[in-house]
């Protein structure tokens, strides 16, 4: 039994000030440097015909008194971060993949409120600060459909098994897959097929789907289909963060040089009781209004300056525009200590260790064929095919 | 992990002319033969290898190698 947490228009509310900012026409306005497209929008600009992704000459020709409000994925990342913990606060692992929607398998959560499943929603509901639809389904992308067909105060509970998920989600628009990052851009060209529910989605012969679409073709008939993989909830664990105030709109090597203060700072901290970084989430006030947030996943453990420099200073080179205030934040703590290097290791071992890291990470995330190495076997022969093999690469 | 070899024969749907030359390789016509070579090997196996190999251009200009296999008159296209 999986239970989903969805709360409209998240972002905008949280950029927007709150909820009661938002009575008229509002829409998120486009990040800086990216696609002119409007973000989340407002129920009166909705009832004008702004859609989410609209281009923005468009929403503001149907809506002329459209107000755009500038993103602030810092505040949203600090936000979303309380629900989160709020959530974790009774007792569910949560899984998120992005603002605005949770979920957690609420059968394990049951015996904590006496096998009663309107204690545990009503203890769900309370957590949540925000006014939040509840889906309750045998699988997260149907508890998400059914969250978005839930009332504020009644949740959609669909029974049963695969077939009940298939049966619940056959009416439902294929534009849901857009709120799954592995199906976003399967959007579009299945409306220009004409393709506009699960149901017909569903109806189609998977191989042929793989064919035209490749994996996300697969997955997206999954979920139509009533599969999905099991949530994979978040590890729970503190946050720790630095911040600089800028005293000067700054960029460039300005910004490095604070970069290299708030690491350091974050490096002699005592709360890191000498664990190293695995995830940070690198964010600034920008001088032009609004917030900039990047995610970093280091490719292992660090609690050396230089080398985390070394992998956040590139970031800094996303930044829109100077920024006033630059905050660094521990998502994720790796072990104590690290990898214990030898004292005199050579940098061709060196190497070779982070290259078979590298081919390890990269097996781990697209299968044991990711990587091969072309093995000579009688380069001088006649017959084609034996000259050459593929074989396991091996740093 | 097992080993793959590379550059594996595909069949190929080849029209042959009198002389047993290519004139059609995939539906596409051929426009010159520029080479042909006889490769015999394992012949002292159980499973001997006998192919006829043709370099040809095609009206479109690619420049294609097949070969008919002689123990069984199959054609394969190879690079």
């Amino acid at each position: 039994m999986i239970v989903c947490a969805w709360i409209p228009r998240f972002e905008l509310a949280v950029a927007a000030g709150g909820r009661a900012a938002m009575a008229g026409p509002l829409a998120l306005a486009p990040q800086p440097g990216n696609a002119q497209v409007v973000g989340e929008v407002s129920g009166a600009a909705e009832a004008d015909g702004v859609r989410p992704g609209m281009a923005l000459g468009e929403a503001l020709a149907r809506c002329p008194r459209l107000a755009l409000v500038a993103p602030d994925p810092q505040r949203v990342g600090d936000a979303w971060e309380a629900v989160l913990r709020s959530l974790e606060g009774v007792g569910a692992a949560v899984e998120t993949e992005h603002a605005g929607v949770a979920s957690f398998d609420g059968g394990t959560l049951l015996g904590l409120y006496a096998g009663s499943e309107q204690r545990m929603l009503g203890a769900v509901r309370g957590a949540l600060e925000h006014p939040a639809r509840l889906g309750v389904a045998p699988t997260r992308f149907c508890a998400l459909a059914a969250a978005r067909r839930a009332r504020p105060r009644r949740a959609v509970t669909v029974t049963g098994g695969r077939a009940a998920a298939r049966h619940f989600l056959r009416p439902e628009p294929v534009s849901l897959l857009r709120l799954r990052a592995g199906t976003r851009e399967l959007v579009a060209p299945l409306e220009r097929l004409g393709i506009r529910t699960l149901g017909r989605l569903a109806a189609l012969e998977r191989p042929a789907l793989t064919d035209r679409f490749g994996a996300a073709g697969a997955l997206a008939h999954r979920l139509a289909c009533g599969e999905d993989d099991p949530p994979r909830p978040r590890r729970a664990t503190e946050r720790v963060s630095r911040s600089l105030e800028l005293a000067e709109s700054a960029d460039g090597p300005a910004l490095e040089r604070a970069l290299g203060a708030l690491i350091d700072q974050l490096l002699a901290g005592a709360e890191r009781r000498g664990r190293t970084l695995r995830t940070v989430v690198l964010s600034a006030t920008l001088a032009s209004g609004g917030t900039w947030r990047e995610r970093v996943a280091l490719r292992e453990a660090l609690a050396d300056p230089e080398r985390l420099r070394l992998a956040l200073a590139p970031r800094l080179a996303l930044l829109p525009a100077p920024a006033e205030q630059l905050r660094l934040e521990v998502e994720r703590f790796g072990p104590a200590g690290g990898d214990q290097r030898t004292l005199l290791s050579e940098p061709i071992a060196r190497r070779q260790a982070r290259l078979r890291e590298a081919v390890r990470q990269t097996r781990a995330a697209a299968g044991e064929r990711a990587a091969l190495r072309v093995v000579c076997v009688e380069p001088g022969s006649r017959v084609p095919e034996r000259r050459a093999v593929l074989a396991p690469f091996q740093a | 992990m097992k080993t793959t070899a590379l550059n594996l024969p595909r069949p190929v749907r080849v029209v042959p002319g009198p002389r047993g030359a290519p004139q059609r390789i995939g539906g596409k016509p051929v426009h010159a033969l520029r080479e042909s070579w006889l490769v015999e090997d394992r012949w002292w196996t159980e499973r001997p290898l006998r192919r006829r190999y043709w370099e040809a251009v095609t009206a479109a200009g690619a420049d294609v190698v097949v070969f008919c296999d002689l123990q069984t008159g199959r054609w394969f296209s190879q690079r």
